[in-house]
Order: C-alpha cells, then structure tokens, then sequence
C-alpha cells in the first residue's frame, strides 16, 4: 500500500493525542475559572485612588500583596493597620501593597483612606470586574503574588500581623 | 492447531494477482480466497472483500495503536461505557445548573449520604470531568481511524473494478443464476445493454462480460455521517476556546448602564414589567390559589463602546447598537451575543433625591440639589448657602466603637452628613446630618442628631417635598449574556450528518455481473441492502432477455431480506 502511510498515522495520532490533551486539560484541570495557588494572577485595570489607571503588570517584578476590602466589612477595617504597618515595613524590599475596594464610590473610599491613614495604592472596584476575574466571594481576600506573577498564597479572612509578617517574608525570599 | 492461522500466508490468487494480507476476495477477479473451492456459502463482500487499512502481518505499537482503535467493536464499547457514564451524571442535578452554591456542602445537606457520595465521586460535574472528555476523545479518535481505515481501501476496491469476475465469485453471490443461452457471448452483453441502461445502471462491458452498477455514492453516506461527527465533536471542543464561549449571569438594575464583562457592550434595562394573570384569567381550580406569571419584559438598549474603553480614568463613549424587548426564549441578539430574560426583583433601588434648603422658622425655601447615592457632588448650593458633603453611609449604623458606619455598600438605609455655610451660621460651619428615607429619619432620630449637633438657634432642614424629588430605580432585571461562536459549527455538523444519513439511507449501491460463455450465461448480483428490490429489478431485466426467472428462485441462501 501506499508509502506515505506511516507518517500520515504518526500525524493523525499525534494529532489526536494534543487536541484530546487540550480538551482533557482545558475542561477537566481548567477548573471553575477562579485563579487558584500557583495558577498566574489574572490582570486587572482599575482607577486608582489617585486618578490614574493601575494594571497588574505595572508591577510585575515585584511581590504584590492584593487586599479586596471594603468598608463596610468588619474585619476588613480591623485588618487595616496590620497591612499599613507591613507595608511600611517591607516596601524597601520591593513589596507592594494594593488595596482593592469591593464596588463603593469614590468618596467613601478617599473618606475611609483618610480616616484609617492608609498609604498604600488603593483601587477601586466599582463594578466588581476584578471582584468577578479574581473570583472573590467573602471579605476580605488576600492574594499573596510573587515577582513572577504567579499567586503563591491565597488568604480568606483577617489578616493579624504576624501571618502578614511571615507571607511576605516568604514572597520577597522566594 | 485449527484455530491458528499459518505463519506466512500465500495471498497470491491463481489468476496471478498479488493480494495484500487480509484480503478476503481477490483484488483483481474477485475469487473467495480464504475459504476452500468447495465452500457455497454467499460470499462475506464487506469493503468488497478488500483488506482494511490496520490488517498487518507484523504490528508494531504505532499499528496497535491504530488497530484498537480501528476496531468497530472497541467503538461499541465506547460509546456504551459514554453512555453509562452520561446516565450517571442525571441521578442528581450537576453543579452547572446551580448559581450560587458551595457544592462542597449542598449536595450533602440536599440529599444527604447519598448526595455527598456523589460528590465525592466527583458525579456533581460529570461531564466536565477528566474520564468523560477522555471517553469523548476516544470516540473521536475511534471515529477518524476507523473511517480511514475502511473508506481507503473501499474506494480504492470501487474505482478499480474488474468487469470480468471468477465464476465462483458470481455463483456465490447472494442473488446469483446460472442457466444456458442459445446466443454467442458478444451479441448476448451487447442485447442486455440497453435494459440494463433503462433501469438506471451504468453498464460497462468486456467482451462476453458485463457488469452494471448504480447509486455507488449510497456507499459513502456513513463516512459522510463520521465527517459530520468529527466537525460536530471539533465545535463542542473549540468551546473551550477564549472567547467562542460565554455564559454569564448579570444584574440590570431600571435605567443603569452596565458593562458587560469581556465585552465592549454596555446594556440598560429602560424597563422592566412582570405580570400575572388575572383571577378571572385562570381555569377555575387555580383561582385565589396560584399566582401564574404571563409576561416578564425587559426593554433593553444594547451600546458598544467606540472610544476610551477599559480605561476606567475616562468615560467611555458608547453607541447604540441594538434594542428589543427581551421575553422568556426572546432574547435580544447582536452579533452573536443573546440576552434572555433570567430572573427579577422588584425590590426598589433609591439612586438619588432632590431635597430642598428651607428655613424652618420662616417656612423660605432656598432651593434644591440633586444628591446622588453613588458618586454625588461634594458641594453645593442653595441661596446663599452652600453645603459640603463630608460623609456618606449607604446603610448607616454603628460600630462597636460607637462610631458611625456602613453596614454595606447597597443604599438600603442612607445617610449624608453636611457641613452647611452661610448667613447667619457659626464661621466655620453649621454640622447637619440628613436622612433621605422617611422611616430612617425617624428611626435614627434625625432632629435630635442635629439638635445636639447644631444647638438651639438652628433653623436649616433638608426636606423633599414629594416622590418627583426621590428618583428610585423600581426593580432589577436579572439577564443571562451568552456567546457561543461555536453553534454554526455544530449546526453544519448535524447538517452533514442528516445528508450522510439520507445519502445512505434512501439510495443503496447494486451492482450485477455477468459473463457468457460455453453457451451458458452466469450472473452475480449485489446490493449493500434491500435485497428484495434487487432482486426485482434482476427478475424484471431477465424477463426482459426472454430468461424466466422469478425473485424466489435467485435467491441463494444467507439473509433474504
């Protein structure tokens, strides 16, 4: 029989094997589409407090700690000074804290910044885009975000300083 | 021993053709070669005897490979294990139908023992899970290989065939005649032409040969329906591709503008109805008991974004693009986008209030504001009064601390705090705190608030008159936002299928040999079904040849029908 044979097999069967692995991998291990431990940290482009539009790759290269907050929520204000005080600490390392606000406006969020002495990056959520890509169900959700832009940690609930204290440590010695 | 087949097998046919291994009629003259010169059985004339594509003597892994999936009955078990594997995934409803649950915990409290075994198992997602997309693959593997295999060599068989057929191959047909005829070889074929032509066959002949066939592309319909197949199971595979699929769930409060996420739409729901049906409306056993929905309607303005999109510094600038009066199953579509109508809530949203500055001494009005919940101004005037807005709480309460708080972002319980500048106030302001809902100004105890506040001399209020000055978004319409790109794949799949389905379904190949000579005339007929036609038309073409012979007696064994 014909002497293309083999190779037409060997395409076909790879063939197969790649577009069956892409369909296993995509719909079985993709999961709900909530970014997961080490899964990439989905972008995002919210206005910042400060007026101008902040993405995700702005910091790339370097650890990110990604707080969705809002002021409403209890815990959420308790844990404010923790994350102020460890901003304040590891930014000389190259850390960044960013402040998501959950879908209030402008003047509540520049009211409560103000009030708590917050002086980290904070953004806002309004319509709850990043809310929606990050997967955020409870207040307040941390994402602990390695210079590679892979989410090394994910923490539901209040932050206390010392757990604070030990993620970072182990972004910034990553 | 019996059951082995010889090490090394002589293929070679005695008309001198070389056949490849697995071949069960010879290429060339079509003489059975498996079974012995003795044998009477009608002949097995699956891809016209030809070996399939896999058929080797020494397969190495590729050629298994190739071979398990080759296999028609390894397709069976597939598609009844696929099969199985779908019915489990009915005993309970699947995750995906759910909005908003924790799995974890649902199936467990719902059905109890049960439920949570079943999602352990992972059955709540069955048909996202890994060893039913592997099924899938499979069968799709099994669909291109199995295809391949026959439809080749087929084609190969059907295009090169010889008119001139070993006279065991026409005796062992199951419609086959032999009888004597008076007339030379060549004047008898060249006689049986025209019939033949009549009934619809091409006829091709070799001297006292002949062999008459039609309807040869009935014989392609199941690779045709397997074409149709794989392009349908591509498309439902190709869903998973970023943005061929969409399925999302929003909410579209009255007279707001909302995006739509990974889109470049914005849509507004410009009014929402729901009605039921009257008493009198009902059959009689329903009234005063049900209450049935007729119309849920959500008038909606679909705008695409045309400049400063995903920026959220600027404001986008929108145009119109669509608008249609969203009903259950008539959703407003553009571009391949739908909107059907999901779910409601009729509970009113305050968006914003325009109360006016009066003095409450004098009953003088100073004139009114429009105060936004969301983003308002910060300062404004009223006469000669202007008042800055210090704080705002959508639903006010207080904290532990005793200070004042927010419940939540939604404006359910609104309250603004004011610092109010002017005549005849203290130099650095007159505090003034102000509850837009009637309920909340009692309940919070507003005039007490500013009393203290305020002291003794104060004379400003914040009052709306009646509802032209409060601006309430009446209800939410739920909508779900689908994109599926993939749909005019899987609808030409179908269409390929059901043209392979008649192609094999109405018409069926017939072919009938012939060959004359010594003075007797033997003829072979074959047909892939419906051999009760064929045997019809043979009759009808021998009468016509002045042979009597009628259907019963052509008949020659194996399944009559």
């Amino acid at each position: 029989m014909g002497k293309a044979r083999r190779p037409v097999q060997i395409m076909i069967l790879v063939l197969i094997v790649l577009l069956g692995g892409y369909a296993v991998g995509t719909t079985a291990f993709g999961g709900d589409g909530k970014p997961k431990e080490g899964g990439r940290a989905p972008s995002f482009e919210l206005l910042g407090l400060d007026g101008k539009t902040h993405s995700l790759d702005e910091y790339q290269g370097r650890p990110v700690v990604l707080n969705f907050w809002g002021s409403w929520c209890a815990p959420c204000v308790k844990e404010m000074p923790a994350l102020e005080a460890q901003w304040e600490k590891w930014k000389a390392h190259g850390v960044i804290v960013v402040g998501i606000n959950v879908g209030e406006d402008q003047m509540t969020v520049q009211n409560f910044v103000n009030g708590v002495g917050v002086s980290f990056p904070v953004l806002m959520d309004q319509d709850r885009e990043a809310v929606r890509s990050y997967g955020i169900s409870p207040l307040p959700t941390t994402f602990f975000i390695t210079a590679k832009g892979t989410i090394d940690t994910i923490h539901i609930g209040q932050l206390d300083l010392g757990t604070l204290d030990a993620q970072i440590g182990k972004l910034v010695n990553r | 021993m019996s059951g082995n087949p010889p090490l090394i097998v002589n293929t070679k046919c005695e008309c001198g053709h070389q056949n490849p291994v697995g071949t069960v009629l010879c290429e060339a003259c079509g003489n059975p070669l498996l079974d012995g010169a003795d044998s009477a059985r009608p002949l097995e004339m699956r891809y016209d005897g030809k070996a399939r594509r896999s058929q080797k003597t020494n397969p190495g892994v590729i050629d298994r490979v190739w071979n398990f999936f080759s296999s028609v009955k390894i397709a069976i078990y597939l598609i009844v294990l696929t099969l199985l594997g779908s019915t489990l995934g009915t005993v309970f409803p699947q995750e995906s139908t759910f909005l908003h649950i924790d799995p974890s915990t649902y199936y467990k409290q719902r059905y109890g023992t049960a439920g949570d075994i079943y999602y352990r198992l992972g059955l709540s997602h069955t048909y996202e899970s890994w060893w039913f997309i592997t099924l899938l693959v499979m069968i799709g593997a099994s669909l291109v290989i199995c295809s391949l295999d026959r439809v080749l060599p087929l084609y190969k068989a059907l295009s090169r065939q010889q008119i001139r057929k070993h006279r065991r191959f026409l005796t062992r047909q199951r419609v086959a005649l032999a009888t004597k005829v008076a007339e030379g070889p060549e004047d008898w074929v060249s006689k049986a032409v025209q019939p033949l032509k009549k009934q619809g066959y091409r006829v091709m002949t070799d001297g006292g040969a002949l062999l008459a066939e039609k309807h040869r592309f009935s014989r392609w319909g199941p690779y045709i329906i397997h074409i149709g197949l794989i392009i349908f199971l591509l498309a439902v595979l190709a869903r998973g591709l970023p943005g061929l699929h969409m399925d999302q769930h929003l909410a579209f409060p009255q007279g707001e503008i909302v995006h739509i996420p990974d889109t470049s739409y914005y849509l507004v729901n410009e009014r929402f109805t729901v009605e039921f049906y009257k008493d009198e409306e009902m059959p009689e056993e329903f009234r005063g008991k049900k209450v049935l929905p007729k119309l849920y309607e959500t008038k909606a303005v679909l705008y695409e974004c045309t400049a400063d999109c995903g920026d959220p510094s600027r404001e986008p600038k929108l145009a119109k693009v669509a608008s249609h009066a969203i009903q259950v199953n008539d959703p407003l579509s553009y571009k391949g986008m739908k909107a059907y109508q999901f779910d409601y809530d009729l509970t009113p949203v305050l968006r914003s209030v325009t109360p006016k500055l009066v003095n409450s001494a004098t009953g003088e009005s100073y004139g009114s504001f429009k105060l936004e919940m969301k983003n308002p101004q910060r300062s404004f005037t009223a006469g000669p009064y202007t008042l800055e807005l210090k704080e705002k709480y959508m639903e006010f309460g207080l904290s532990e601390e005793g200070k004042p708080i927010s419940k939540s972002p939604y404006p359910n319980e609104p309250a603004f705090f004011f610092l109010i500048k002017g005549p005849k106030l203290p130099a650095g302001g007159e505090p003034y705190f102000y509850f837009p809902k009637q309920n909340d100004k009692a309940e919070f105890q507003q005039d007490a608030i500013n009393d203290k506040l305020g002291g003794q001399g104060r004379f400003l209020e914040l009052e709306v008159g009646d509802m032209s000055g409060v601006d309430v978004s009446e209800s939410t319409s739920y909508l779900n936002v689908r994109v599926d790109r993939a749909m005019p794949f899987v609808w030409v799949g179908a269409g390929i299928v059901m043209l392979g389905l008649v192609l094999g379904f109405y018409w069926q190949h017939r072919r009938i040999w012939l060959t004359v000579g010594e003075g007797e005339l033997t003829l072979g007929a074959h047909t892939n079904k419906n051999w009760y036609g064929l045997r019809r038309e043979v009759s009808s073409f021998l009468k016509k040849m002045d042979i009597n012979a009628d259907e019963k007696s052509l008949e020659n064994g194996g399944d009559p029908a």
